[in-house]
């Protein structure tokens, strides 16, 4: 029946409803099948900051035979739960896209609220009686979203095995009467849809596993981080409850007790860091996790860490701000915060991952740099990352190092052992406590080798320069991209500099650059300290204009790249609360790929 | 006339050595000025360590910022001098990734109760197994001479130059409706019976609370000096309940006149435990 | 002040529903707006599709292929550029001439200052045939129209009840693309032309040589679902004899589309009657197209004018004296069947532009 064509894949489906009415259960069933169908999938949630009632959800999902880096900003389809809220956004869906929406309303309903009316002309209404059909097949309304979710299969021949499948593993856990009636319900949707006239143009075409079943699976950004962890062994995790970070803490004290790994909520942020200083002191592999507010608290402990030379591990989840600003919008300006957030000179190292798979590799790998470096490790994600889904292949191997501490070489006794032991890399032996005659005290004062305060102005100078230099090496740390260049690799009119979740939008805008025939090229910096420089200024060297889009007011990675490179960069910021729009981004690489030619032919 | 004997320097050092508890000492000499009531407590420490034959290799001394915590440095065990305020979470981060260690947490009454006090309650009914030793001398020493949470209305000190105003705290009471399974007091100017007291801290199984009055011999020359406290200072009646928590509560209330001894003692699962037992409902649905 | 002014002009501002969007429709929601430009303008239509062409729907067997983009009448952009709110999917229940409200098939009401019905009219089913409804195919819609093109194989055979100018457009068309069409019947054969008797076997065999094979005299006894790889449909005749169809369509000429009218409160007879000027006997409802009978005083009754010229000059009088406006129907029409130069039969209902 289902006919999958020879075509590439590129839909996206928004589903919008209100709380309740199951439309972040519908996306992720989609989203599920069609990942286990082996097609990729990036999806992004948006959730009401209302705890309950009836706030607005969207779940989209953008659906791809080839590999895409972001979600396209008009949708294909929009799916209407509930009108109220699906009404803003018709105008998401592009031209000829599709608008399906409940025609069998249980009630009678006000002029103009029926989303119908609201339609642009280019628009195709696909008005199903998901209520009527809900009831008839499952007994109750409750699964019009199921219902939704078969009718969108059905319309845009999507392969059913694959919805059945993840239905029925979904409610494995419940009654078994419960998922026969939800299969039903799925169903019953599919069939209408398949037999409707299909007016739309969009068609599921060929998947990235060529239709076999695929190891793919969806996966959040927090969740890609908890896993990270978890493959990492994390030993001790604490937290303090704050959006969008939440889901790491949720996912490890579910996973980390079942490996018999510690997860405890604490008071506040504070002591959740310096919990998680405690035991990495300790010789535990420790992490926390929080927002922009929640590092602004951890500031002082981050100090102590870098002081102490305790690896921790910190992963922070972006949110709007200042203060507690737009706690369910994304941005990235807490960098400032991550990068220069501590009294005195307190380097260490930040990570910012551009997409999922990124998060699980960074989430691993800033245990073993933590514990090499003997540093905090910031792993700075955003809302738009930490919440968003894609369809990742996780590497069959376990791709962490355990203990990646330097030994204690020499076995010393008690009055030789040397904490922070002057080194040529600036990297101690470390003991923890446990270990036999290598007591000491770390101290969050300037202190000696042995770790014996000091203020010394000679001993100031030198410990300064041991604590910046070891994290030289991390530039080069193995199995983790600290920085890649995308795109043409010679000399190009226009380079975009990039960092965190907003990388996606900016290859997916070069990458239109490029068919448009303008020759340019994308960098991602995924190390933000230190600062991979090498690349970076090879990088400008290669570039007529670079351009640095973020979603922050002060520019702050562009300031962050010119205070390191001494290079001239052009801005471009967005704090709208979502991520940037690639039609943005790709205007200003024409504006600058022009202003490049024009220089060229002066 | 009472002539003293002569004291010879070396038979001094051969009697502290042949006590052992120079073994828990570290080679420098504590910081604190001439006369201050913390050289008991550590002394006190010290002994309690050898008593109990502590093996230093896995014991960690903890603390925030203060003359107090300078502490650990003084020690011959592993020492993590952290923030102001912020030892306890420190300690349970350390406590919650080794079960094996002996923590040891010490801090003073600003760093406890001002700075601090919203770790205290946690640590307290998590039963964190850990010895929570608060030197209180009424005063912010290491800033030279502020008030702090436990200075007595009416303190003259730098930031109070008219008197200070503020209500103590009483912190007997507060440990013991936080939860505290162990809470005492001691006073640096009865160092057999403080040392009794750490010992019994150190011994108990979760989290125990001594409160040490120790006076700052510098910055208060009119408040908690050792001649007022020695005329205040008595212990617990005889007859007091340790197990009756009501008891407790009535014998802290008396904050003018300070008793000492174990106000209040119990057992029940620690932090670890607790742990422990997530851990295996988690196996078993896994 | 301010606000009470806009309140004003808000309440003044008229809002025109026009139910449809064929050629009566579309036309008068062009005419409402370029003589009122402060108004609001609804096009209601049960279709999903923009106004589209149906004279063009015998291209969709065009071998070259097509979609429904290649049949409307105007791009998704016209309707933003005159501001006509075009609302598709859209089923009227009931009208409230009274409160000036019409029901929704979805529950929403919708209020209005001055309605047209260019609601069209839908395929007749003579009595007679009424039973083998459901084996007859339907070609009203872009739809239908291409969902009976993929189902018909290549040189199938297309059966036609009826024969009106409808069908024997689509019928030329069919001819042309390699199908074969069978013509059934003499009733309603030339609807709505009336040809005299004598010319009726000119005409026909005028169709008979462009490749339609006529069976005027016969009439259908029993329609059957073709058994398994024989033909989808088994005709039997009141002759007796068989005739073996991939598709069976009835074109029997149209029925004006206005159930929702009942209980209105308007006067209906076959459709919703209308002066000259369009009106109905609401004073706020016109009607225009193939939904309507105008009065004609020459002939003292009510009658039904077709095709394309016709149904939008009505559209655009509607229009115009829906906007105060007072002018009076004139038709096109042109009751001759013609024949043209080179032998071909043409027909006024076949133009369009």
């Amino acid at each position: 029946m289902v006919k999958i064509g020879k075509h590439k894949t590129d839909i996206q489906i928004a589903i919008c409803g209100s709380a309740g009415d199951g439309t972040i259960a519908a996306g992720d069933i989609l989203k599920q099948a069609m990942a286990k169908a082996g097609y990729n999938v990036i999806a992004f949630d948006i959730y009401p900051p209302e705890i309950r009632g009836f706030g607005k959800c969207v779940a989209r999902a953008r659906i791809t035979s080839e590999q895409v880096y972001s979600l396209k900003s008009e949708s294909d389809a929009l799916v209407s739960l509930n009108d109220s809220h699906a009404i803003a956004h018709v105008q998401e869906v592009g031209r000829y896209g599709a608008v399906i929406y409940e025609d069998t309303p249980i009630s009678d309903i006000a002029e103009g609220a029926h989303i119908s009316s609201h339609l642009a002309p280019a628009h195709l209404p696909y008005g199903v009686a998901f209520r009527e059909i809900s009831e008839r097949v499952t007994g109750s309304a409750r699964s019009r979203n199921i219902v939704a979710v078969g009718y969108l299969a059905g319309l845009y021949d999507m392969p059913v095995e694959a919805f059945h499948h993840v239905i029925t593993q979904k409610f494995a856990t419940k009654s078994q009467a419960l998922a026969d009636s939800v299969l039903d319900g799925f169903n019953a949707g599919y069939h209408i849809g398949a037999n409707t006239f299909h007016l739309h143009f969009d068609r599921i075409g060929t998947s990235r596993g060529k239709g076999k079943q695929s190891d793919l699976v969806m996966m959040s950004g927090n969740a890609a981080v908890a896993r990270g962890c978890m493959d990492a062994e994390i030993d001790a995790f604490f937290g303090y409850p704050i959006t969008p970070a939440t889901t790491i803490m949720e996912t490890l004290a579910h996973e980390m007790p079942k490996r018999g790994a510690r997860m405890l909520q604490t008071e506040d942020e504070i002591s959740a860091i310096a919990a998680t200083i405690g035991a990495g002191y300790a010789g535990a592999r420790a992490a926390t996790a929080t927002s922009g507010p929640g590092l602004a608290l951890m500031s002082e402990m981050m100090g102590l860490g870098v002081m102490a030379e305790v690896p921790i591990v910190a992963f922070i989840s972006q949110r709007g701000g200042p203060s507690t600003g737009l706690p369910t919008k994304t941005e990235q300006s807490d960098l400032n915060l991550a990068v220069f957030g501590v009294a005195g000179d307190g380097q260490r190292i930040i990570l910012a991952p551009t997409n999922v798979e990124g998060c699980y590799k960074c989430a691993g790998k800033a245990f073993e740099m933590a514990e090499k470096y003997q540093t905090p490790v910031v792993v700075l994600l955003d809302l738009y990352l930490s919440n968003r889904y894609e369809a990742v292949e996780l590497p069959k191997k376990n791709p962490f190092a355990k203990n990646c501490s330097k030994p204690i070489t020499q076995k010393t006794n008690q009055s030789s052992y040397k904490r922070f032991k002057l080194t040529n890399d600036g990297i101690s032996p470390r003991a923890i406590p446990g270990d036999e005659a290598c007591m000491h005290t770390v101290t969050g004062l300037e202190h000696d080798e042995q770790g014996r305060p000091s203020d010394h102005p000679v001993m100031h100078q030198t410990m300064s320069e041991k604590r910046h230099k070891k994290l030289l090496g991390a530039v080069n740390h193995r199995g983790i991209t600290i920085s890649k260049r995308f795109g043409d690799k010679r000399k190009v009119d226009v380079g975009i500099l990039g960092w965190g979740s907003t990388f996606g939008e900016i290859l997916e805008a070069m990458i239109e650059a490029r068919k448009e025939g303008i020759r340019c090229s994308a960098m991602k910096v995924v190390m933000l300290s230190p600062l991979p420089l090498k690349p970076i200024n090879a990088f400008f060297d290669d570039c007529g204009e670079v351009l640095v889009p973020e979603l922050n007011y002060e520019a702050q990675f562009a300031s962050l790249i010119v205070g390191a490179t001494g290079r001239q960069v052009h801005r471009l910021n967005r704090v709208t609360g979502s991520p940037m729009r690639v039609r943005e981004i790709l205007a200003e690489i024409r504006r600058l790929a022009d202003k490049a030619q024009m220089i060229a032919a002066q | 006339m009472n002539v003293r004997e002569p004291l010879y320097l070396e038979d001094k050092l051969e009697e502290i050595e042949r006590s052992g508890k120079l073994s828990y000492r570290s080679q420098k000499l504590p910081t604190w000025c001439p006369g201050c009531g913390y050289f008991s407590i550590e002394e006190g420490v010290s002994k309690a360590m050898t008593r109990l034959a502590l093996d230093q290799t896995n014991t960690v001394c903890v603390s925030g910022i203060g003359c107090a915590s300078r502490f650990p440095f003084f020690m011959n065990t592993y020492g993590f001098h952290s923030l102001h305020g912020r030892a306890l979470p420190v300690a349970t981060g350390i406590k919650v990734a080794n079960d094996d260690l002996t923590v040891i947490v010490v801090g003073g009454d600003g760093d406890a109760f001002a700075i601090g006090g919203a770790h205290i309650p946690h640590a307290a009914r998590r039963n964190v197994d850990i010895t929570y030793i608060l030197f209180d001398n009424g005063i912010y020493g290491l800033t030279k001479g502020q008030t702090s949470p436990t200075s007595i209305v009416g303190f003259k000190t730098t930031t109070t130059p008219y008197c200070n105003i503020d209500q103590p705290l009483n912190p007997l009471m507060m440990l013991l409706s936080y939860g505290a399974s162990w809470v005492a007091q001691a006073y640096a100017g009865e160092p057999h019976h403080l040392t009794r007291m750490i010992e019994a801290a150190i011994a108990h199984r979760g989290f125990s609370y001594l409160h040490v009055l120790s006076p700052c011999v510098t910055f208060d020359k009119t408040s908690n000096t050792y001649q007022n406290l020695n005329m205040k200072v008595r212990p617990l009646p005889d007859d007091h309940d340790a197990s009756d928590f009501s008891a407790a509560m009535t014998e802290a209330q008396n904050n003018a006149r300070p008793q000492i001894g174990v106000y209040f003692t119990s057992q029940r699962p620690t932090l670890g435990d607790g742990l422990n037992d997530v851990a295996k409902r988690a196996a078993t649905i896994a | 002040m301010r606000s009470k002014k806009r309140f004003e002009t808000m309440a003044k501002r008229e809002h025109y529903v026009v139910i449809g969007n064929g050629v009566a429709g579309t036309e008068a929601a062009l005419q409402l707006r370029q003589r009122d430009q402060n108004s609001h303008i609804t096009m209601l239509t049960a279709g999903k599709l923009l106004s589209i062409n149906r004279y063009e729907f015998p291209k969709v067997f065009s071998p070259c292929g097509s979609d429904w983009r290649d049949f409307l009448l105007h791009p998704p952009e016209y309707y933003d550029e005159h501001e006509i709110s075009i609302q598709r999917n859209i089923w009227v229940t009931h009208v409230n001439a009274a409160e000036k409200l019409l029901m929704l098939r979805h529950r929403e009401s919708l209020s209005y200052t001055k309605l047209l019905i260019a609601s069209g009219g839908g395929r007749y089913i003579p009595e007679s045939l009424n039973q083998f409804r459901d084996l007859m195919e339907k070609f009203g819609t872009y739809e239908e129209a291409k969902t009976v093109s993929e189902a018909l194989s290549k040189g199938g055979h297309v059966v036609m009840l009826g024969g009106d100018m409808i069908g024997l457009d689509l019928a030329r068309s069919l001819i042309k693309y390699g199908f074969r069409v069978t013509v059934i019947g003499q009733e309603y054969l030339f609807w709505p032309h009336h040809v005299e008797p004598a010319e009726k076997q000119r005409f026909t065999t005028i169709l008979q040589d462009m490749g339609i094979s006529v069976r005027s005299y016969a009439s259908v006894e029993s329609i059957e679902q073709g058994k398994s790889g024989r033909k989808a449909r088994h005709i039997v005749l009141n002759d007796g004899k068989t005739i073996d169809a991939d598709i069976i369509l009835s074109f029997c000429g149209l029925m004006p589309s206005l159930a929702f009218m009942a209980g209105a409160g308007v006067d209906i007879e076959r459709g919703v009657l209308v002066d000259p000027h369009l009106k109905s006997t609401d004073k706020n409802i016109w009607a225009a197209g193939d939904v309507c009978q105008i009065w004609s005083p020459e002939e003292n009754q009510y009658r039904f004018y077709y095709g394309w010229e016709n149904v939008k000059e009505m559209g655009r009088v509607a229009a115009f004296n829906m906007t105060g406006g007072n002018e009076s129907i004139s038709t096109f029409q042109d009751e001759k069947l013609i024949v043209t130069d080179t032998g071909e039969i043409d027909s006024p209902f076949w133009q369009f532009s």
